[in-house]
């Protein structure tokens, strides 16, 4: 575990310095996403502003949702976003091959090449509209919340990265999965919003099969106090284990399945 | 060291039709044909061998070579390398193993190249003195310190290539596994890495699997070679006798510029041969000459030449790889 975290800060430090190396393509990323951000709240504005309550949920509370599910998903987007690129390419091309020439586990050696500085967006915009609504709603958290708060988030980014996994994994047979990943990426704007408004085979879908249900509504909702803790909180830690036990395992079978390319 | 028992690998290959209509066609149907990539391969290679692993293009090389460093599962049979199975250990085994593929690069692309070997000092756990020594040694035997400076994206073939093979080395393996490492360079450098995995060979006892077109690579490099040829082994032993008994066709390739009343039976030689061991042909102002020399010396066959044309230009070639098998399963060597 020290060893990963000695290897992490190796692989970011040098991460920066290829950022440098292209740093006008940095800073328009960054500001891409600063005003993909910005557009979001704006759309949520503007929709509130006509309808001032959404199915029994004030736009505080919606607003508390739709920044908790910012979260994870920028944390998730912050760490793992290399995922993105075993879908698309580097099965297919052999580019595998040198995650697993190297003593060091293939996911971490993946993973941990990229940092991708674009969540900050994410996870700035999540966090002040998490604090502004909970300040608005008069909510007062005790430090077992906070813990809690902390847990969900976390295992709402690992249900986040699983279903990348998952879905990037198939490549090893399919060797181009990105249109799928995408897809399924695409679901986790259902968890945004409460998912009452949604009809039963959405909901159904979003909480037992692509569980991004749990990535923000369902947590959300036992801070809200409407929901109970043990499905609330306690139903996202194992979502998130099972859900990483499962894309693991088919990760895991995945390489074996590996068939590189001719050189 | 490294022990092989009975390794195959098969791969799926989904044949689609030609055209537009045959790919919508394949969506729904397609045929799977099994391609058997090795077949019931055996070796064993001991500590601080170096043995060519040689045969055409496709004939499974590449295959065999990622089954023992663990990129891929063999469908059927057993792989060891230094005790480790190789695909069901993968970072046990990658501890102690060097790799170099010719055709692709391992180096951080967009960084210096000392990064590189910063970012392997941490990967590789190598303790600060041993990483000291290790990278003088490398420095000096490959040469590095005039580029170590420069990011990778920048480096020449041959410095690159050069750097493949330190950045492989610097862990100190036990095993070098060398996937055509003399690809597209020219003969300076080709020598200078020639040189260098000898003297790593000889200094740390290295044990070196080496595939490779250059015939010259085997020859300088290597006792032992194993040969396979679709998928299957075929040879594996000594090298000195086979160029002996099978690579002995030499080709020169000669350019006249006298083109006038040149005809074969001129340059017949007199050397009372037949056609499988003296063989001509005329294209144009040039002449191909085939011939057995064991039977008659390269210098004999240029003399004739020069007294018959003026020369141009003048070639001198050593038989390949893939004519040597040709000739092993000619002779009955090998059971086709």
């Amino acid at each position: 575990m020290k060893r990963y975290l000695s290897l992490y800060k190796t692989f970011l430090a040098q991460y920066l310095k290829i950022l440098m190396e292209y740093r006008i393509d940095f800073l328009i990323g960054l500001i891409g996403f600063g005003i993909i951000q910005l557009s979001g709240i704006a759309f949520l504005y503007l929709i509130f502003a006509e309808i001032p309550n959404l199915n029994g949920w004030s736009f505080e509370q919606i607003v508390f949702i739709y920044g908790f599910a910012q979260i994870p998903r920028g944390l998730d987007h912050l760490i793992t976003d290399n995922l993105w690129i075993l879908s698309k390419s580097i099965i297919v091309k052999g580019q595998f091959d040198r995650y697993l020439l190297r003593p060091i586990n293939p996911l971490f050696h993946l993973v941990s090449e990229v940092i991708q500085f674009d969540a900050f967006g994410e996870l700035l915009v999540g966090i002040a509209l998490v604090i502004w609504s909970m300040i608005k709603l008069k909510i007062t958290v005790s430090f077992l919340q906070i813990l809690l708060f902390i847990l969900t988030i976390i295992s709402g980014a690992v249900i986040y990265t699983s279903i990348k996994l998952l879905f990037a994994s198939l490549s090893f047979w399919i060797k181009n999965s990105h249109e799928i990943l995408w897809m399924n990426y695409s679901l986790s704007d259902f968890s945004k919003y409460p998912l009452s408004i949604y009809s039963k085979p959405i909901r159904t879908i979003i909480t037992y099969i692509i569980p991004f249900g749990f990535t923000a509504f369902i947590p959300a909702s036992y801070f809200l106090n409407k929901g109970n803790l043990y499905t609330c909180v306690f139903g996202t830690f194992a979502a998130a284990i099972l859900s990483f036990i499962i894309a693991y395992t088919i990760w895991l079978n995945g390489i074996k399945a590996y068939e590189s390319s001719g050189s | 060291m490294i022990y092989v028992e009975n390794l195959s690998k098969e791969f799926c290959i989904y044949k689609r039709q030609p055209g537009i209509l045959g790919s919508l066609k394949g969506i729904f149907k397609r045929d799977i044909e099994i391609k058997k990539a090795i077949e019931n391969i055996s070796f064993n290679i001991n500590k601080g061998e170096m043995v060519g692993y040689i045969g055409a293009n496709g004939a499974g090389k590449s295959t065999t070579i990622k089954i023992m460093t663990g990129i891929l599962t063999p469908t059927s049979g057993k792989c060891q390398v230094n005790g480790i199975t190789p695909y069901e250990n993968r970072t046990a085994n990658a501890q102690h193993i060097g790799v170099v593929f010719g055709q692709r690069t391992q180096l951080w692309w967009d960084l210096p190249l000392s990064e590189t070997f910063t970012i392997l000092k941490k990967i590789y756990n190598i303790p600060e003195d041993q990483y000291n020594t290790r990278m003088e040694f490398l420095s000096e035997v490959l040469d590095l310190d005039s580029f170590i400076k420069y990011p990778v994206r920048t480096l020449s073939l041959g410095q690159r290539m050069r750097a493949d093979l330190a950045s492989a080395l610097i862990h100190n393996p036990k095993v070098l596994f060398l996937d055509e490492p003399t690809i597209g360079l020219d003969i300076v450098v080709k020598e200078k890495i020639r040189k260098a995995i000898k003297f790593i060979n000889q200094e740390y006892e290295t044990t070196i699997i080496l595939t490779t077109h250059d015939l010259q690579d085997i020859e300088e490099l290597c006792d032992r070679i194993i040969i396979i040829d679709s998928g299957k082994k075929v040879y594996d032993g000594n090298i000195k006798n086979i160029k002996k008994d099978y690579g002995y066709i030499t080709t020169i390739e000669a350019t006249f510029s006298n083109k006038n009343d040149l005809s074969l039976s001129n340059l017949s030689f007199g050397f009372k041969l037949d056609s499988q061991d003296l063989n001509l042909n005329i294209e144009d102002n040039k002449i191909i000459i085939r011939f057995n020399n064991k039977k008659v010396a390269v210098s004999q066959i240029i003399a004739c030449l020069i007294n018959e044309v003026q020369i141009k230009d003048l070639h001198i070639y050593e038989m390949g790889i893939e004519d040597i098998i040709k000739n092993m399963y000619k002779a009955g060597e090998l059971n086709a």
